[in-house]
Order: C-alpha cells, then structure tokens, then sequence
C-alpha cells in the first residue's frame, strides 16, 4: 500500500490543486445552481450563484495567473497551468458571463428551465478550461464533449422555433462527426506512440505513417470545431438557428477553446511541412469567410461568416510558427487576438440579442435601417464593435490581426501576410454596409422601433466597449502578465 | 488462432454495426446493436482485457440494451410503417455516395496505418502495458486520468441537464388531459 501512498503523493500535490481549482469552483457551483432549484427558499438566490460561482473560479484562476511560479505540467502530465492557459481561462470565464448577461431577459417564454440554461452555461466554461490545459488526448477530449454537449443542447433552446432545433441537429450530428474523427485520429496515435500524453506522442515524433495518419484526424477534429475550411458548412446555419446569447458564446468561447489547445498543445506536435497547406486552409477560409459575408442580408448571418473568416486569419499564426516564427510571441499573438475577439463578437452578437428580444427580429440588414437616430447609444456601441471586427486602428481587433500578420513576416511570409490584409479590406466592405445602414439610410415605413432596454444587457454592453477600447489602447494590460 | 477470432469478431461487430442503420425494425436494431457489443466485448476479452469486457456485457448489453427496449415499446415502435413515415429512412444514391465516401476514406487511413506502421497484436498490446487487474485500473483511473474521469462525471450530468431541457414540456405549450409534461406519456392511454 505504501508504493501506492508516494504515488498518489507523487500526483496530487499542492500545485495540482492550485491549477484544477478553477474547474473545482465551477462544478461545485453546478451543484450549488442545481440546489438553489430544488429548494423553493433558495430560488431568487439563482443568478447570485451564478455569478459568485464565476467570481470565485475567476478568483482561483487569477491566482495561477499571479503564483510566484506557475504550477506547470500537474496530475502526471496530463494537464498544464501555466500563465497563458490562465489568461485562456480568465477569458472564458468573462466571456460566459458577458453572453449570460446578454440571455437574461431574451427569452420570453422559455422562462421555466431558466436553472438549466444556467447550468449549461456553467459547464462550458469547465470544459473550455480542461481543452486549453489539456497535455493529454484523453483530457481535451472530455473537455471538449463537456462544452460541446451543453451546446447542443443551448443551441435547440427555443424549441418552439424550428430554427433552434435545427441548429441544435445540425450542430450535434457534425459535433458527432468530428468527435468520431478526433478520437480515431487518437487511437491511431496511441497506437504508434503507446500513450495518449502529447508529450510522448512528440517524443515518438511523426516517423510511422500511423501517427501521421493519427495526428492528420486528431487536427481535421480539431478544424472541424473551429470552422476552418472544409469543416465550415455548419457555421451559418448552426450560428443563425441558435438563441443569440448562444451563439455569442459559440463564436467566441467555443472558438477560442479550441484555438488555444491548438496554439499552446497541438502546434508543436505538427510537422513543419504541413505549414504550406494549413497556410491554403487558412487563404481558404478567409475567402469563403468574406465573400459569403458579403451576399447577407441578413446581420446575424453575416457575422457567422465573419466569425468563419476570423477563424482563417487566426489560423494563419500556426504556419507562421511551424516556418520558424518565435513560438512564445504566436501563441501571444493567438491569445491576444481571441480576448478582442471576445469581447467585440460577444458585444456584437449580444446586441442582435437585445434588439431581438424585443419581440420581432431585428437581425436583418432593413430593419437596422436608421437605428442611430431611434437607439443612438446602441447604434454607436456597435459601430465600435463592428470597426474592431474589420480591423480598423484603436480597437482591439487592429491590434489582434497586426499581431496575427507580423508573426507571418517574421517567419518571411510577407507574400501570405499581404493576402490576408487584402482580404481585411473586403471585410470592411460588408462591416462598413451595417454601418451606413444604421447612420445614414432612413428607417423603413412600418418597421416598429426597438425599445429594449435591460440592465444585464447594457452592462455587459459596456464591459465589452471598455474592452475593446482597452485592448486597442493599452495591449500591455494584458500582454504584461506573459512577460513580453 | 487468436488472430482468426479478431478478425471474426471484427466482422461481426461491423456486420452487427450495419444492421443497426439497415433495419427498418428498432427491435431489430436493438439486438443487432447487442451483437456488436457482444462482439467489442469479445475483442476486448482476445486482447488481454477481462474486466472491460466484463464491464461492456454488464453496462451496455445488459442495463443499456434494457433501458432501449423500454424507451422503445413505451413509445410504440413496432410498426414498420409508422417509423418509415416518421424517419423517411431509405438509401438513395447520394446517401449510399456519401457514406462509402467516408467509409473509404476511414478505411484508408485504417490500412495506412495497419500497413505501413506496424501492426500491433493482441499480445504484444499486452506486454507493452495492458492492464487485466482491477487493481491496476484503480490506479490508473483515480490517479494519472484523476481530472478526465471526474470531468466526466461533470459531463455527464451535464448532458442530463440537457437533454431535461431538451425534452421536458414547458408550461405554455399546449398540454392533454393526464398529461404529465414528458412527451412519451402523450398518446398513452392513461
């Protein structure tokens, strides 16, 4: 029994504690959330469990963010907590609660399972946190199913509408797919490597065309939920079809998860002549990202494509590394250009969400006619919003994608860096096409004024400004902690 | 020897596995979903694993396999008919296009990787570290894989909260008399 004492000591260590402490607070919360439904006396004290639940798991992931030295690779390897995965989780625990803000009050008559929206909202977080930490295939795994399974079912929330259960069937039957490609890809890789650890699977290296084959599976998975070409036809529909709040989370949450395990896990293992086609992958999806923006009509539907055309460019900082771009300033820049992206997406979708809520839907390009004059302060937030999407200097969005593009230059990818910044340009054009619609056309005859105004909404509204501005203006904020 | 049983059982379950999808019976894929869990079980059994193949009988043939038939004559399923209506479940050319596409493709890789990398026998699986004690599996789930198994309790009580959202019947929508709000009770008779 004593060999099994040292080994056990040997795993749970004080650091191991510090680094899963955040996932600990969020599944307790549940728990709380849970109680607080069962127990009559206890129900008004629902949305303070929510967010004390996220308070206190921001607080403990804060703390491995600030620990003197960082825990590193715990629990035998499988899962690492260092400052960049915290400031991953930190992220997902605002973006969480920024998207809940925006539900409260956007749904009417779902009112009755408002516990079960909460507690799927907690869960993803939880999984989002253990995919970016993840040292392990085994630990992404249950991390990624752990958000994606609540999205499923978030996404058919409003099952009145046939929209929503779509979206809910589409999203989970591909979800199934790309989980199914994932774990073969695995399975192939523990068979050539004989563990699931990404550091073994690199200490085998990619010689046998089994871990070849593995690792081509395991990051066509990881492709398919980020929305990369060819695994992006789900992203339209999936994103339209879902309750807004959802989808807010979807395109910045989910999106960011899964860009973090490829940055700081899965980027190292991949061999570097796979940088040319990920880099077409990339040219790819930015193309069919913008040109498919730019036919909507729809607002909702364009920025999805938006979000499918933000995956490309992000993706273009992976061949930059694998061509000999510094390591520590890629995942940097990936990081830095998913926390603008997650405020200003989440800002701008969760205004669709406010001004949907008020009964009609106010998500095509005609009914956003003339909003400046009728909800100027609306109109104006998500100006802001929509300059950061396009890039446009000040906002955080400029910064994200100067980043993105200078670690191409430096890995002397100019020629890739010029394409991208092109294709920036052709975004603008369907970002600046909102914006003259809501500032400079008149509101049509017989369309009904949105008059929404909740104080979840606008709070969060006024998070995801200060944000923007503040990532935009004062990059240091965030990129001091990583000791640039 | 046991590498004819591998391949026998391989075939079975993936035999076993097209009759689920091919049937227009759900009693019959119910059973056929058996023999593929009869047939992972025996593979897991060849490669040295006893207590998995143990647990895979146990779990899913036996509690799984009977919660499945439940759901299906609680809901009435019998009918042939009825569930063509519902599912509209036929093989067209493009279908039968696409899934031999994917099977292709997933078959390649398999052969890639059990051509050119090295095959890998049941044994050899066995002496390169495969666990047959229970004592070992105790280790290794509450000790290196402690998170991903706790996670997974998470995981699973999420989805529940899921699919509660998913099918619970909210006030407002339109209810029968003697309806108890879960849409299999609706069109029972009470």
């Amino acid at each position: 029994m004593s060999d099994l004492k040292t080994l056990f000591d040997s795993i749970f260590t004080a650091s191991a504690s510090l680094a899963t402490a955040p996932i600990l607070a969020l599944g307790v919360g549940l728990l709380l959330l849970l109680l607080c439904d069962i127990v009559t006396p206890l129900r008004p004290a629902r949305g303070l469990a929510f967010v004390g639940t996220l308070v206190v798991a921001a607080i403990l992931q804060a703390r491995v963010l600030f620990a003197n030295s960082a825990p590193g690779l715990v629990l035998d390897g499988t899962f690492l907590a260092d400052p960049t995965t915290a400031l991953f989780g930190l992220s997902f625990l605002v973006g969480s609660l920024l998207a809940w803000l925006y539900a409260s009050g956007y749904y009417d008559e779902e009112r009755v399972l408002a516990t079960e929206h909460d507690v799927l909202f907690l869960a993803a977080p939880a999984g989002m946190i253990l995919m970016v930490g993840a040292a392990d295939l085994l630990v992404f795994f249950v991390g990624l199913e752990l958000l994606s399974l609540p999205l499923y079912a978030l996404a058919a929330f409003r099952r009145s509408r046939a929209d929503s259960v779509e979206a809910g069937l589409k999203y989970f039957l591909l979800g199934a797919f790309s989980s199914a490609m994932f774990l073969f890809g695995s399975a192939l890789l523990y068979t050539a490597a004989g563990s699931l650890s990404l550091s073994a699977i690199a200490e085998h290296g990619l010689a046998s065309r089994t871990a070849l084959a593995g690792i081509a599976l395991v990051t066509s998975g990881v492709f398919f939920k980020a929305s990369i070409f060819p695994f992006h036809m789900w992203v339209p529909d999936v994103y339209q079809g879902s309750p807004t709040p959802v989808t807010a989370l979807m395109a910045t949450g989910t999106k960011a998860a899964i860009f973090g395990f490829l940055v700081v896990q899965l980027m190292p293992l991949l061999p570097p002549s796979a940088a040319p086609m990920i880099a077409v992958l990339a040219i790819v999806t930015m193309f069919l990202g913008n040109f498919g923006a730019l036919v909507q009509s729809n607002v909702k539907r364009m920025l999805a494509y938006s979000g499918v055309a933000h995956a490309g460019t992000l993706l273009l900082v992976v061949p930059g590394f694998l061509a000999g771009a510094d390591p520590a300033a890629a995942s940097r820049a990936a990081l830095f250009y998913l926390v603008a992206y997650l405020f200003t997406g989440t800002g701008a979708f969760g205004l669709l969400a406010l001004l949907e809520a008020d009964g009609e839907r106010f998500t095509s390009l005609d009914s956003l006619k003339g909003l400046a004059k009728r909800r100027p302060a609306i109109a104006a937030a998500m100006t802001l919003f929509l300059l950061s999407l396009g890039g446009i200097p000040a906002t955080g969005g400029f910064l994200g994608k100067w980043f993105v593009f200078s670690v191409l230059v430096e890995a002397g990818w100019t020629g890739t860096a010029i394409l991208g910044v092109l294709f920036s340009v052709v975004a603008l054009g369907y970002y600046l096409r909102v914006i003259v619609a809501m500032y400079m056309e008149e509101a049509l005859e017989g369309e009904a004024a949105p008059t929404t105004n909740r104080t979840g909404a606008t709070a969060a509204t006024a998070v995801c400004v200060v944000g923007v501005l503040a990532t935009g203006l004062l990059p240091a904020l965030l990129l001091g902690p990583l000791g640039s | 020897m046991a590498e004819l049983l591998f391949y026998l059982l391989s075939l079975g379950a993936i035999g076993f596995g097209i009759g689920v999808i091919r049937t227009h019976m759900p009693l019959y894929s119910v059973l056929s979903l058996l023999g593929t869990f009869f047939c992972l079980a025996g593979i897991y059994l060849l490669a040295g694993f006893p207590f998995l193949a143990a647990t895979q009988l146990l779990v899913y043939a036996g509690a799984i396999m009977v919660l499945f038939l439940f759901v299906i004559m609680l809901l009435n399923l019998g009918d042939r008919d009825e569930l063509n209506r519902q599912t509209g479940v036929a093989l067209s050319g493009p279908r039968l296009a696409a899934a031999g596409i994917c099977a292709g493709l997933l078959g390649l890789a398999g052969l890639i990787a059990a051509g050119w990398g090295g095959k890998v026998t049941p044994t050899e699986a066995v002496a390169a570290g495969g666990v047959d004690r229970l004592n070992d599996i105790a280790e290794v789930l509450f000790g290196r894989y402690m998170l991903p198994f706790e996670a997974a309790s998470l995981l699973l009580l999420a989805t529940m909260v899921g699919v509660m959202s998913l099918a619970k019947r909210q006030r407002g929508e339109e209810t029968e008399a003697g309806d108890t709000g879960w849409p299999w009770h609706k069109g029972v008779e009470q």
